[in-house]
C-alpha cells in the first residue's frame, strides 16, 4: 500500500550571535519558524534555534507516533523527512520541534503539540537550557526532553553523561518552564500564518 | 495579532478547556479542548468536566453536535486535531448543537463521502478506471458510473482524461470509489472534462473559501472573462476561457487569492477591470 | 510514492502555450526564475532558490592522504542527494537513473573545468592534502535542478573556508579559527549550468524549465559556462537533432544568462562578508522575510528557572522510594538461573522486538494458544529446547518447530508437529506469522 502524507522539516541550528554572557544559562536562544516553505510536500518547515543517526531517527519517530492519531489514516504512511542544515546545538531538540511544526502544516491529526527541549549541565552541576554546540560538548550531561501541549508530560527523554535523580528533576521542570515559551511560540507562528483566512 | 495576548495565558495554563463559543473564528491548535455552550452553563468555563456527558439530560431538549474535519470528541468536550480557525454552523432549526468544525490551510486531499472532485485517470483495469485524487490512494471509478453508460455503450474515457465525479465510497479502510452519475442517474455536470482548459492545485482550504456561498470572488472573475471553470474539493481547479492567455491570467488570480484579504483582492479586481 | 501523474489537458495547454509564447508563470522565452541565494552562519553553508527549486549546498574539508598518481593534488568530491523532501517520487537511498545523470554533469561541470587550484590544496606532498566535499541537498523540486545545484555548489565553494596550517619539517599544525582566520579556497573561475528545454522536436525552447515543462520537454540542453564565455561542458538528452545554429544561439544565451548569475553570485558573497564584517546579524534566520505570513521569529527568551530545585526537591520527597527487593537467585539448570519472579514468557515478544507491526492481536493470540511457530533458522529455538531434540518435519508447506512454553515458564519442551496434523490449533499464528516475516 503506497502512503502519501508528507511532512518535510528543514532545521538549522545557528550559533548564536550575540556574544553577552547568558545569566545562568537559563534562557532560549532566538527561535525562527518559516511554515508552508517548500511547495511539493504536503506541509513543511524550517525551524531555526538559536542561530541551528539512526537512533536520533527512532527518538524522534516515536515522540510523532506518540500525538499522531494515526488510527484515522490506517493504511497510510506519513514520511517526515528532516534535514539537517547546521548544527549549532540542541539538535534533537531542534528536529523535534521543525517535526512537529511540519506535521501541524501538513494537517495531520495530532492529539497535541509537542516540543523539545535540551538541557545541559557543566562540571559544577549549573543547569543551562537550550546549549550551544560547544556547551554541549564542554557539559557533564546533556539531557533532551520531547514534552506534549496538554498536559506538559514527557514523550521522550534521552540523556549523555552522568547526573544524580535530583538533577534529573531540576532539568526536567526547567524543560517545562521552558516549554511554555516553545509552545507559546507555536501558537503565535500559527496564529500569524492563519491571520489573513 | 490582538486575539493572542488575551487568549494565549489562559490556554497555557494547562490544558484547561475553553468553551467553544469564545473562541469561534480564532486559530486552535492541536490538543485544545473545548467545551460545548451547553456543558458550559452547567460546569462553567474551566470547571472540573467529570460529570458524563449531558446532551440529553434533564429538562434540556437533546442537542445533535457534529464533530467536523479537525475536531475529536473527547470524552464530553472537543478535542482539536489540526490547526485553523474554528467555525460553526447552527442547525437549521433548534439552538445549540450545530457542525463544529477547523478550517485548515492542508494540502494533502482526505476522500470524503459525497465529495466533488478533479480526478486524473492513470489505469484502466477490467471494468474499472482508476483515478488518481491527490489522496493516499487512487479511487476506483466503474465505467459503468458515466450517463447513459451501458456494458455495451461505454465512455470514451482515455489514460489521462480529467474526471469530475463524486465519492459514493470514501472511508479510511476502504478504497474510495467514484461516480459521474447522481442518485437519478443523470450526469448532473459531472463526467470526463474537456480536453482544453487548465488544471492547477491549490490548497484545500482555498477552494472551501471559493465555493462559500458569500464569496465574492467568483463573480468577480467571471466579470473579467467569460469562461468555464470546476473545483474540485480535493484542491484541484480546471479553467477554460476563450484564449491561453486569459486561462493563464485566471489561473493566476484564483491562485494568488489564497494570500489575500478581501480588500486586497478588491484591488486587484478593480484594476484588471480596468486594464 | 508515486507522482501525481499529468493529465492529457495540461500537456495540452502547455504546449500549445509555449507555441503563443506564453509560460505558466508569465516569463518570457529566456527568463530564469528569481535566484534567492542565502547563508548559513557557517562558512560554505548556503541555500540557493531557482523560483520555488531549492537546493542546499554544504562544504567541509578533511586532511587526507593523496592518490598515488596526483600526490601533489587535493582532492574535491560532489555528491548531490535527491531526497524524498523534493518530490514524492524520489525513493531515499536509491541510485536513480535521473540522479546520476546529474552528478555525473556536475563532476563535469566542477571537478574537470578545473575551475578549483587543486594544488593549492596540497599541504605535504604525497602526504597530506585537503578532500574538500561538497554536499548538494535538493529540498524542493520545482525543475532544473542542474542549474540550481551548480549555482549552489559554486556559491558554497566561494563562501567556504578552511583552517589554516603550517608546517615545520615533518609536524603539520592545524589552527583553529580563533588562532588564525580560516582561508578561502583559491578559485580560477565560476561555472554555471544553464538549461534549455526543447519541444516539439526542437521546434520551440524554454530557459530555465519548471517542472511541469520539464515533463512537456521533448530533449534537453545543458550548457555549463563561466563569466570569460568558456564552456565547461555540453549535454544534450532526450534524443532530439539539433542544428549547429540553434547550439550557438543557445551559447549565446547561456553567455548572458551566466554574467547575469555571476554578478548576482558576487553581490550576494560581499554583501554577506560585509554583514560579518560588520558584526551584523547573519544566518538563515536574517534570511526569512519577515513581512511573510507564514515566517516568526522569537528573539532570545530568558526562562526563570529559580523554582526548579525546589520543584525537583518536591518530586523526589514525593515519590516512593524504589522497592528494594532483591530475591535469591533459582538455580534452574546449569546456565539458567533467575532473579525475582520475572515476567510471563512471552516468546512472540523475542521475534517481535521490531514494533513495526500495528496488529498486535496477532501475537497475543499466538501467546494465547501456548504454540508459537518459528522458522528453524531463528536462533532462539535453541534457547529452551534441553529435552528434546530439534526433528525437521518433511511437511509441504515449511519446515517449523513448534515451542510450546510449559506451565512453568522456564522449561520449554520443543515439539515438532507437522504442518498438516496440527491445523486445528495453530493454524492461525503460523498464518500470521509467515505474513509478517517479510516485514521484519
Amino acid at each position: 500500500m503506497e502512503g502519501v502524507m508528507r511532512s518535510d522539516a528543514k532545521i538549522c541550528g545557528e550559533s548564536g550571535t550575540e556574544s553577552s554572557p547568558r545569566g545562568l544559562g537559563c534562557s532560549l536562544r532566538h527561535f525562527a519558524c518559516e511554515q508552508n516553505l517548500l511547495s511539493r510536500p504536503d506541509g513543511s518547515a524550517s525551524f531555526l534555534q538559536g542561530v541551528a543517526e539512526k537512533s536520533r531517527e527512532w527518538l524522534i519517530r516515536n515522540t510523532c507516533e506518540a500525538v499522531v492519531l494515526g488510527t484515522l489514516h490506517p493504511r497510510t504512511s506519513i514520511t517526515v523527512v528532516l534535514q539537517v542544515i547546521s548544527d549549532a546545538g540542541s539538535l534533537l531538540a531542534c528536529c523535534l520541534n521543525a517535526a512537529c511544526m511540519a506535521l501541524v502544516d501538513a494537517g495531520v491529526p495530532m492529539r497535541a503539540l509537542f516540543c523539545g527541549v535540551t538541557c545541559a549541565l557543566d562540571s559544577d552541576g549549573t543547569l543551562m537550557l537550550d546549549p550551544t554546540a560547544k556547551q554541549e560538548k564542554e557539559a557533564r550531561a546533556v539531557l533532551t526532553f520531547a514534552l506534549d501541549s496538554v498536559e506538559r508530560k514527557l514523550l521522550m527523554s534521552t540523556t549523555k553523561g552522568l547526573y544524580s535523580d535530583a538533577e534529573l528533576q531540576q532539568c526536567l521542570a526547567a524543560a517545562q518552564a521552558a516549554s511554555q515559551h516553545v509552545f507559546r511560540f507555536y501558537r503565535e507562528s500559527l496564529q500569524r500564518r492563519y491571520s489573513k483566512s | 495579532m490582538a486575539e493572542a495576548a488575551a487568549v494565549v495565558a489562559e490556554s497555557l495554563a494547562g490544558g484547561r478547556a475553553r468553551a467553544a463559543r469564545t473562541v469561534l473564528d480564532q486559530v486552535v491548535l492541536p490538543g485544545e479542548e473545548l467545551l460545548l455552550p451547553e456543558q458550559e452553563d452547567a460546569d462553567g468555563p474551566g470547571g472540573a468536566g467529570e460529570r458524563p456527558l449531558r446532551l440529553n439530560a434533564g429538562a434540556r431538549a437533546r442537542v445533535r453536535v457534529v464533530c467536523g474535519p479537525g475536531l475529536r470528541r473527547c470524552g464530553d468536550r472537543l478535542l482539536v486535531t489540526k490547526c485553523g480557525r474554528l467555525r460553526h454552523k447552527e442547525p437549521g432549526g433548534g439552538s445549540g448543537g450545530g457542525v463544529y468544525w477547523v478550517d485548515s490551510q492542508q494540502k494533502r486531499y482526505v476522500p470524503v463521502k459525497g465529495d466533488h472532485v478533479i480526478g486524473i485517470v492513470t489505469a484502466k483495469s477490467g471494468d474499472i478506471f482508476k483515478v488518481d485524487v491527490g489522496g493516499s490512494e487512487p479511487a476506483s471509478l466503474s465505467y459503468l458510473a458515466f450517463e447513459g453508460a451501458t456494458k455495451r455503450n461505454r465512455p470514451n474515457v482515455q489514460v489521462g482524461d480529467l474526471i469530475y465525479g463524486q465519492f459514493v465510497v470514501a472511508n479510511k479502510d476502504m478504497e474510495p470509489e467514484m461516480v459521474c452519475i447522481d442518485s437519478c442517474g443523470r450526469a448532473n455536470g459531472m463526467g470526463v472534462i474537456g480536453q482544453d482548459g487548465l488544471l492547477f492545485k491549490v490548497t484545500l482550504g482555498l477552494i472551501r473559501k471559493l465555493l462559500a456561498p458569500d464569496c465574492e470572488i467568483l463573480q468577480e472573475v467571471g466579470k473579467l472573462y467569460p469562461l468555464e471553470i470546476v473545483f474540485g474539493m480535493n484542491g484541484r481547479i480546471w479553467v477554460k476561457a476563450k484564449t491561453i492567455q486569459q486561462t493563464l491570467i485566471l489561473a493566476n488570480i484564483l491562485e494568488a487569492c489564497e494570500h489575500m484579504t478581501a480588500d486586497q483582492r478588491k484591488q486587484i479586481f478593480s484594476r484588471l477591470a480596468e486594464s | 510514492m508515486k507522482e501525481t501523474p499529468l493529465s492529457n489537458c495540461e500537456r495540452r495547454f502547455l504546449l500549445r502555450a509555449i507555441e503563443e509564447k506564453k509560460r505558466l508563470d508569465g516569463r518570457q522565452t529566456y527568463d530564469y526564475r528569481n535566484i534567492k541565494i542565502s547563508f548559513g552562519t557557517d562558512y560554505g553553508c548556503c541555500v540557493v532558490e531557482l523560483g520555488k527549486t531549492r537546493v542546499l549546498g554544504q562544504v567541509s574539508c578533511e586532511l587526507v592522504s593523496p592518490k598515488l598518481n596526483r600526490a601533489t593534488e587535493g582532492i574535491l568530491f560532489f555528491n548531490l542527494e535527491l531526497s524524498q523532501m523534493a518530490a514524492p517520487a524520489f525513493e531515499p537511498g536509491r541510485q536513480s537513473d535521473l540522479l546520476v545523470k546529474l552528478n555525473r554533469l556536475l563532476e563535469r561541470c566542477l571537478r574537470n573545468s578545473k575551475c578549483i587550484d587543486t594544488e593549492s590544496l596540497c599541504v605535504v606532498a604525497g602526504e597530506k592534502v585537503w578532500q574538500i566535499r561538497v554536499d548538494l541537498h535538493l529540498l524542493n523540486h520545482d525543475g532544473n535542478i542542474i542549474d540550481a545545484a551548480s549555482i549552489a555548489a559554486v556559491v558554497a565553494l566561494c563562501h567556504f573556508r578552511r583552517p589554516d596550517v603550517s608546517v615545520q619539517g615533518d609536524e603539520v599544525t592545524l589552527y583553529t579559527p580563533e588562532e588564525r582566520d580560516p582561508v578561502p579556497l583559491s578559485i580560477h573561475h565560476m561555472p554555471i549550468c544553464v538549461s534549455f528545454a526543447f519541444f516539439q522536436q526542437g521546434t520551440y525552447l524554454l530557459v530555465d524549465p519548471n517542472e511541469r515543462e520539464e515533463r512537456v520537454m521533448d530533449g534537453l540542453l545543458v550548457l555549463a559556462m563561466n563569466k570569460h564565455r568558456e564552456i565547461c561542458t555540453i549535454q544534450s538528452s532526450g534524443g532530439i537533432m539539433l542544428l549547429k545554429e540553434q547550439v550557438l544561439r543557445c551559447s549565446k544565451i547561456a553567455g548572458v544568462k551566466v554574467a547575469e548569475i555571476t554578478e548576482l553570485i558576487q553581490k550576494a558573497l560581499e554583501n554577506d562578508q560585509k554583514v560579518r564584517k560588520e558584526g551584523g546579524k547573519f544566518g538563515f534566520a536574517e534570511s526569512i522575510a519577515n513581512q511573510r505570513i507564514t515566517a516568526f521569529k522569537m528573539e532570545k527568551a530568558p526562562i526563570d528557572t529559580s523554582d526548579v530545585e525546589e520543584k525537583a526537591e518536591e518530586i523526589i520527597a514525593e515519590a516512593e522510594p524504589p522497592s528494594e527487593v532483591v530475591s535469591k537467585p533459582v538455580l534452574w539448570t546449569p546456565g539458567t538461573a533467575q532473579i525475582g519472579e520475572g515476567i510471563e514468557n512471552s516468546w512472540g515478544d523475542l521475534e517481535d522486538s521490531e514494533k513495526e507491526d500495528e496488529d498486535e492481536g496477532g501475537s497475543d493470540e499466538a501467546i494465547i494458544l501456548d504454540s508459537i511457530t518459528m522458522d528453524t533458522g531463528v536462533e532462539v529455538s535453541n534457547i529452551g529446547s534441553q529435552d528434546a531434540p530439534i526433528v525437521l518435519s518433511d511437511s509441504e508447506e515449511e519446515e517449523m518447530i513448534i515451542l510450546e512454553p510449559d506451565k512453568n515458564p522456564k522449561k520449554i519442551r520443543t515439539k515438532t508437529i507437522s504442518a498438516k496434523q496440527e491445523k486445528a490449533p495453530s493454524k492461525k499464528p503460523v498464518k500470521k506469522r509467515k505474513k509478517k516475516r517479510p516485514a521484519n
